[in-house]
């Protein structure tokens, strides 16, 4: 027996003018399938649902399609109306008549409308429905790293009742804390001391990751620590495994060697200079000291904030001579402007120039020479101290995490695909998440937003125990799949994996959790086993078919 | 968790992350919007992608409020405001009074009869901006003759579902809240102040928020004057932001500024588009590398122009330093393009005193402790987005999600605590 199709017709209040809808409603009934037709002036208010609901009910209707306004506005009311009528949500189609039609053009648009109807009739033919089911998820979340953001993003998911597992590759807990430390009198101490007391919290030191596996909700690991290897089950996990910090002076080996032989002091990184600030003990108190920054990376943020703040304690502390060469101040951070304008007050120099400086060894100092563009002169400075120019990098063990999680990496190696403006913290895998410096240039503001936000992320997904997915949304079939690895290797999302059926077959299966119905293996499948529901090839080729019967 | 609501104020990007969030994880949400569509500032940015996408967010926007706007966790208030707060950490009563819409946004359709037979000019009966949520129409009491004391009626007549009525009045509320999100975002800088620089004055002076708004609506720029096609455009950087008055940068502009740069080159390669800048704020991800192309096409010059003048011919003579010959050069250009920064919401100062909560010394709200994100002096009372700082579409979707999370966290510790007295 033929599916029976409804067809509901809205004129938007009397709106659409161009459109003569008694001959539109005559056209319309002719078309195979369609027993009922409707014309309706208010569809998408209470009184236009209701007469739909009965309409559907009372005819038997067991396909819809509403041609009225853009679906953009109305698509999930009918949906609606189609649950509370008894039908699965996704047979319906919709007809934009409004927009894309009566009001794109002048004069009488009935026979591109009819057409549009029965594009959409030819379409709601073929539609499957889909269920929707929750599925479950393990509760405890892995988060990687045992610095300021992974200590606290662990802290924060004890908030909101979850469980944690902090791993840590080095023996202790509270590494890179220095700058936080000096710079926002942060106390390390009663942070880790707060993540051993909390009883949601378990700390595995001196442990890495050697096996990842699963998707989201199910994610299956294997750690390596001194006692052996244990596996365990998470259903999310964060990575907080922070940045290193290079000195950018490797078009300069000959006086780096030459500095070491010197005093060993006279180049120096922003840790170390924060280092001699902190000794009370100093021999002499350097008298002038250059800093260097935004030469050779445009990511500055981190080495401009760390200048700053050095520059104004050394200045405080010794009352030193500084002089500071970049080309632009990164001053697009919370608090940056206010402290680059403090520096200037206290007397801190700041030196433009396009091109790097050049750096030579001269009579124990460091001789710096630059164009700064605002005296249009070259300056020569030798200075007691220079704070070279850092290079902000991904902390060692970026590379091998990502093959493990097989997650992408930006140009720069840190976590996280360049095009991240939809999900700040996201990865392009479902249920693996990034926290701070291991992800780019990011000042202290950025990470404690980072680190709120991927707790609200994960409890989202994991509180309940539970997702709401809709099953088979997109689904290869295992009598076409020949097992070609095709879409494997372009799934961005690793919701498709190898699966043994039949006892030797091994066909595609994808993961209703982990996909995330971006349709790109359902484009390239070569033997066209996958389908996507509501955008299957025969669906489109019926919508086609019916412009060209008419 | 104890079922508890949360109000969310404001809802601009900010306030829409917050309260999506935060209904995705079950909480019921009220967002108030004082304005009668949601959506803010970053609702009316355009698309400024040439052949590749540049990574500008605006269309992250439109969805997220689409999804805001049918959440069933969410109840939406428009042409609200909190007038007044009463009662404790995890009980918050909030006052609300609601301006009357007048149009009905529930059985407005969208369908313009209104609008054809309004009788003003301009119209007082209109549909908001293109992209606006919700799509109601918006009737404009300082335009409708109705509200000038005269007896027109005729929208109300011909409005097919009757969702026109006049006799409103201001409705009042009290919400009871576990949890409050401020998300009241930012204002626009007006470029007026800046006298010398000619807006206002010269029509082919533009902010770089006109321009946005020239390009969603038009889809290409001409000349305001005589729509010709600009040939040589200028963009001054830091107009409201980095001076005497705004100690901050205001980290959107050197990005919108370069974008558009990209866009009007790529619609036109023979247009010359000069930035002015004083340091390019080129960090963030995968920004160096549209640097990298934009330097190709774009002069940038550094240092600001202050001063602006039109020629006999019309056109705009830039004065600034050229620090590469140490002199003051004149530059003539069709267009001038300020890019205007963000500056501290006016309506700040009021809700701060309504609510308790403290300003910081340049007018955006203050948090408690540089290490502490969202949370203001008030337990409970959270701030998100720009009305804290200044932040791009990105990072204010970020602090938004952050607040949701700190306000989860109090529902969270406020339940555990009823439950173990």
């Amino acid at each position: 027996m033929e599916t029976k199709i409804g067809v509901f017709l809205c004129n938007c209040g009397g709106a659409i003018k161009n459109i003569d809808f008694d001959a539109a409603v005559k056209k319309v009934a002719k078309f195979p399938g369609v027993t009922c037709v409707n014309l309706s002036s208010d569809l998408c208010l209470e009184e236009g649902k209701k007469k739909m609901i009965s309409c559907i009910k009372e005819e038997n209707i067991e396909r819809v399609v509403v041609a009225a306004c853009s679906p953009e506005f109305q698509e999930h009311i009918f949906r609606k109306v189609l649950e509370k009528a008894g039908l699965n949500d996704h047979l319906l189609s919709m007809a934009n008549i409004r927009e894309q039609c009566s009001w794109t053009h002048d004069g009488d648009v009935t026979e591109k409308a009819v057409e549009l109807v029965k594009m959409a009739v030819n379409r709601v033919r073929l539609l499957q429905p889909m269920e929707k089911k929750e599925l479950p998820v393990n509760r405890e979340v892995l988060v990687v790293g045992g610095g300021f953001s992974a200590s606290n993003t662990v802290l924060q998911l004890s908030r909101v009742g979850l469980r944690t597992t902090l791993l840590e590759k080095e023996a202790v807990l509270g590494a890179g804390t220095e700058e936080l430390e000096s710079f926002y009198g942060f106390d390390t101490g009663s942070m880790i001391s707060a993540v051993e007391v909390d009883k949601n919290i378990e700390v595995l030191t001196s442990a890495q990751m050697t096996e990842v596996g699963g998707k989201i909700g199910d994610f299956s690991v294997r750690i390596r620590q001194e006692g052996g290897e244990i596996l365990r089950k998470y259903g999310a996990i964060v990575l907080a495994t922070g940045h290193q910090t290079e000195l950018a002076l490797d078009s300069e080996p000959q006086l780096r060697a030459e500095d070491e032989a010197i005093s060993g002091l006279n180049i120096v990184s922003q840790e170390q200079f924060c280092c001699m600030l902190g000794n009370s003990g100093l021999e002499t108190e350097p008298k002038t000291i250059g800093f260097m920054f935004d030469f050779s990376d445009e990511n500055s943020r981190f080495t401009t904030l760390a200048t700053l703040n050095n520059a104004l304690a050394a200045k405080k502390k010794w009352g030193s001579e500084i002089y500071v060469f970049c080309k632009n101040v990164k001053v697009d951070s919370e608090g940056m402007e206010k402290l680059y304008r403090e520096a200037r007050d206290c007397g801190v120099v700041f030196l433009k120039s396009e091109a790097p400086p050049r750096i030579t060894a001269e009579n124990g100092r460091v001789k710096i020479e630059a164009k700064d563009v605002f005296l249009g002169e070259d300056v020569i400075l030798a200075c007691d101290v220079l704070v070279a120019e850092e290079l902000y990098l991904p902390a060692e063990g970026a590379e091998n995490l990502s093959y493990l999680l097989s997650i992408r990496r930006d140009s720069k190696g840190f976590f996280q695909d360049e095009n991240v403006h939809l999900y700040p913290v996201g990865s392009e895998k479902k249920g693996i998440f990034f926290i701070g410096g291991c992800r780019g240039d990011l000042d202290l503001g950025r990470v404690l937003t980072d680190i709120s936000s991927v707790v609200m992320k994960v409890h989202e997904l994991l509180s309940s125990g539970k997702i709401l997915v809709e099953l088979e949304r997109v689904k290869a079939d295992p009598q076409k799949c020949v097992a070609c690895l095709t879409c494997i290797r372009v799934c961005p999302h690793g919701a498709i994996q190898l699966v043994r059926v039949d006892g030797s077959k091994e066909v595609a299966e994808i993961s209703d959790l982990a996909c995330d119905a971006c349709g790109i293996c359902a484009a390239i499948c070569p033997a066209k086993a996958i389908k996507f529901q509501g955008y299957r090839d025969e669906e489109i080729l019926a919508q086609i078919e019916a412009i060209q019967e008419l | 968790m104890e079922s508890k609501n949360v109000l969310v104020v404001g809802s601009g990007i900010s306030g829409v992350a917050s309260a999506l969030e935060l209904a995705n994880a079950g909480v019921s949400v009220y967002l108030i919007e004082k304005e009668a569509v949601i959506g803010g500032h970053s609702a009316s940015l355009c698309c400024k992608a040439t052949d590749i996408c540049s990574k500008c967010s605006a269309c992250v926007v439109s969805d997220k409020i689409k999804e805001a706007v049918i959440h069933p966790q969410i109840t939406l208030l428009t042409n609200s405001t909190i007038k007044g707060l009463g009662g404790e950490l995890g009980n918050l009563h909030v006052e609300i009074i609601q301006q009357p819409r007048y149009v009905d946004e529930e059985r407005c359709i969208a369908c313009g009869l209104c609008t054809e037979v309004c009788p003003t000019d301009p119209k007082a009966i209109y549909p908001p901006f293109a992209e606006a949520t919700p799509f109601s129409y918006i009737l404009d009491e300082g335009l409708c003759l109705r509200f000038k004391g005269e007896r027109c009626d005729l929208c109300q007549g011909s409005c097919p579902t009757k969702a026109i009525e006049f006799e409103l009045k201001p409705k009042e509320r009290e919400l009871n809240v576990g949890a409050i999100i401020v998300a009241t975002g930012f204002d626009v800088f007006d470029a007026r102040e800046k006298g010398s620089l000619g807006y206002g004055r010269y029509p082919n002076v533009l902010t770089g928020l006109d321009l946005e708004q020239i390009f969603t609506r038009e889809g290409y720029l001409r000349l305001p004057t005589n729509g010709k096609e600009p040939r040589n455009i200028a963009f001054i950087q830091c107009v409201g932001s980095r001076d005497e008055g705004h100690g901050y940068c205001s980290q959107v502009c050197c990005k919108y500024a370069m974008k558009l740069a990209g866009l009007i080159n790529y619609q036109n390669p023979d247009t010359q588009v000069t930035i002015f800048y004083i340091d390019l704020q080129t960090a963030g991800k995968g920004f160096a590398q549209f640097y990298e192309k934009y330097k190709e096409s774009v002069r940038f010059v550094r240092g600001v122009p202050v001063e602006i003048l039109q020629t006999i011919s019309g056109e705009l003579e830039v004065r600034f330093e050229d620090i590469s010959q140490g002199k003051v050069c004149r530059d003539n250009f069709d267009l001038v393009v300020l890019s205007v920064g963000i500056s501290p919401g006016k309506n700040s100062w009021d809700l701060a005193r309504i609510l308790g909560i403290n300003l910081a010394d340049d007018g955006f709200f203050d948090i408690k402790h540089p290490l502490s994100s969202n949370e203001t002096n008030i337990d409970g009372v959270f701030v998100a987005g720009t009305c804290q700082g200044p932040k791009d579409i990105p990072d204010s979707i970020a602090h938004g999600i952050a607040a949701a999370s700190k306000a989860i966290q109090v529902l969270a510790e406020s339940a555990s605590q009823g439950r173990g007295n």
